[in-house]
């Protein structure tokens, strides 16, 4: 059985533009959810508002299309109702870190077993390319038309200081780097949050000088710092490129979880 | 196995061309029905999966599969190879 069983062939293709990396990151959730020999019946897959959250609607189990920023206290709802069922969060940035955030938060303090796989294309993707809580600092949106001047959310630390068992972040270039954080975090007991950057060609690709799909995802790739490499810098005591982001498994740990199946 | 892209799915973001590594899948030129470019396959024999996958009995490689955004590339079992007989007329 390959990933391609777990999709609605009557659904597909999808409404996501052409390029989009949410394709990817479904595509590697479903491979690393099918490589853990779960039943259908017993898989759930949650989502809020926005691009991201479309995808459990090409999925063939049990979804929840819930309203924006609740996915996961609906999640939390299902897995306390029933902790036999496998809870998988599909959600986006505006989704997660904005309108989400308390809830975000809590449910990493409360430390539920479920695996939050975050697409973050650091804009608003579905309502016109508002600007995001992670859009990056000078980077250009429908409301920083100047460039943006707040700093970003780091959602990886944020789940990380908030008591998440497992973070990790990778991109949508590696993809067999994240089907296996995702696999990680969904055999982890507790909260997992797995990080996927994303291209999103028409609303951050468009104004940000990334006109073709290949020149962000080139970016990713270049822009992207490993963990272990920044281990290394900080021992040396040289100073991080400013412009990169840390990828790789950022957070294990055994915090006591809630809702672990018995 | 045999590569094949679905061309009722590709929506034509050629993200496939960049990232085989035998460099198999090439930007296509012809628009098909929907006025997409779908990319063309290039010596497709090449790709790993299609030679050894029934020999290793498990997916290999599967980069572009992964990759694909539109879920459209996929393997399809070939039929084994049969002799035809050839009537050669004089």
């Amino acid at each position: 059985m390959s990933f391609e069983d777990w999709y609605r062939q009557d659904r597909l293709p999808h409404i996501y533009c052409a390029g989009c990396g949410n394709g990817t990151i479904i595509n590697c959730t479903l491979a690393a959810v099918d490589s853990m020999g779960w039943k259908k019946e017993e898989t759930v897959f949650v989502s809020g508002i926005g691009c991201s959250s479309r995808a459990p609607g090409y999925i063939l189990t049990d979804s929840l299309h819930t309203t924006h920023g609740r996915a996961l206290a609906f999640a939390t709802g299902v897995k306390m109702a029933k902790p036999d069922l496998h809870v998988v969060v599909f959600t986006g940035d505006g989704d997660l870190a904005a309108i989400g955030g308390n809830h975000f938060i809590h449910a990493c303090r409360r430390n539920i077993d479920m695996t939050v796989v975050c697409m973050n294309n650091q804009i608003y993707g579905m309502t016109g390319g508002q600007g995001s809580p992670t859009t990056p600092l000078k980077c250009l949106s429908s409301t920083t038309p100047y460039g943006c001047a707040e700093p970003p959310f780091d959602l990886c630390e944020l789940a990380t200081a908030a008591g998440a068992n497992y973070v990790a972040r990778w991109t949508s270039y590696h993809v067999k780097e994240l089907e296996k954080a995702v696999k990680a975090g969904l055999e982890t007991p507790g909260f997992s949050f797995i990080e996927a950057l994303v291209q999103c060609p028409t609303a951050f690709g468009r104004r940000n000088k990334f006109r073709q799909v290949m020149d962000h995802v080139e970016f990713l790739k270049t822009h992207s710092l490993l963990r272990a490499k920044r281990d290394r810098l900080l021992e040396q005591g040289q100073p991080l490129p400013e412009d990169m982001f840390v990828v790789g498994e950022l957070t294990k740990r055994n915090r006591p979880a809630m809702g672990v199946k018995r | 196995m045999k590569l094949a892209i679905d061309e009722t799915r590709c929506k034509g973001c050629n993200l496939c061309t960049k990232v085989c590594p035998y460099k198999i899948f090439r930007e296509g030129k012809k628009l098909n029905r929907k006025g997409v470019a779908v990319p063309e396959l290039d010596r497709p024999e090449r790709c790993t999966n299609c030679r050894l996958r029934n020999l290793y009995g498990r997916q290999l490689c599967g980069v572009c599969q992964l990759t694909c955004p539109d879920q459209a590339i996929h393997w399809i079992e070939e039929e084994p190879y049969e002799p035809h007989k050839v009537a050669i007329e004089y």
